[in-house]
């Protein structure tokens, strides 16, 4: 009886099926693992598209840049003349190098309240400057910026 | 007979023993790579959406001479929060590795997309021209200026 059930034969597909559950499991965590990284880079690389195209789709002209000597304020007006939206709250102004976030007022097209920048729109900044400032810079969420001049 | 299903049972085992050393070797062979991709795209992945520029106006005056330090202002353009301790931003002016940098986030807690970084540098600069390269998670930026 023993020696039936022992024969060559069993030890051979035994181990063999051993072999094989080992490389299954083997396979399907190298399958997980390499889809999941893959996904996450190709994640990321259709992320950075999105923003390229987005900075593509970015223009900016300065409209009016002022300064009133009376009431010590530095009005810029910038017009967002590109096709994406872009947001205030995202939107850099530098006076003289300086980073200013202390607005007396910003206002996108006559809207005190909202962070959204539409295409056609303009942003209205106001900020309190003691002497006249020569350079203003502004920079859109996507990094595309104007430069002007006093 | 007995003889020979004794040497039988012992070369099964053996066999089924060998088969389970060669599958655990494999499994976790393969498990350690799976492990390396992973950490690994994950570190792509943080590469890619990386991105910063620098919003410093190369018109306005950016060292200044009477404190010795160079100021630049840089924008998170990339899609991921990164870290301002400047261990993890390099900085070089000229050339030269600085250490003596302080970096405050200007528009928020931490520098998320859209927030801008203070770097100011302390460097002993002669009038001319000069370039700073700040180099973060891969991404490397160039600022020239005169001072």
């Amino acid at each position: 009886m023993a020696a039936e059930v022992f024969r060559l034969g069993f030890s051979v597909s035994g181990s063999a099926a051993i072999v094989f559950v080992g490389i299954f499991l083997a396979f399907s965590t190298a399958y997980t693992a390499s889809a999941n990284g893959f996904e996450r880079v190709s994640d990321a690389t259709s992320a950075v598209d999105d923003e390229a195209l987005e900075r593509q789709n970015t223009v900016l002209s300065i409209a009016n840049v002022s300064y009133d000597a009376g009431n010590d304020t530095l009005t810029v007006d910038v017009v967002n003349e590109g096709a994406t939206d872009l947001s205030a709250d995202a939107t850099d102004l530098l006076v003289d190098n300086t980073y200013r976030d202390d607005y007396a007022v910003r206002r996108v097209g006559g809207d005190n309240s909202t962070d959204l920048w539409l295409p056609g729109e303009r942003l209205h900044l106001e900020v309190n400057a003691t002497s006249q400032p020569n350079r203003v810079k502004i920079v859109s969420g996507p990094g595309v910026a104007v430069t002007e001049v006093l | 007979m007995a003889s020979v299903s004794a040497s039988h049972l012992i070369l099964f085992i053996a066999s089924l023993v060998i088969a389970a050393g060669v599958a655990g070797t494999f499994t976790q062979g393969i498990s350690r790579l799976s492990q390396g991709i992973d950490d690994q795209s994950l570190e792509v992945s943080e590469e890619v959406r990386t991105d910063i520029e620098v919003i410093s106006d190369a018109g306005s005056p950016v060292y200044d001479n009477s404190s010795k330090t160079v100021t630049i202002l840089v924008k998170n353009t990339g899609t991921s929060t990164l870290d301002n301790d400047t261990r993890f931003i390099e900085i070089l002016v000229d050339g030269r590795y600085r250490t003596n940098v302080t970096s405050t986030v200007l528009d928020g807690e931490r520098w998320r997309p859209n927030n801008v970084v203070r770097l100011e540098i302390g460097a002993d600069l002669a009038p001319g021209d000069h370039r700073v390269k700040l180099i973060v998670n891969g991404d490397e930026e160039v600022f020239r200026f005169r001072t």
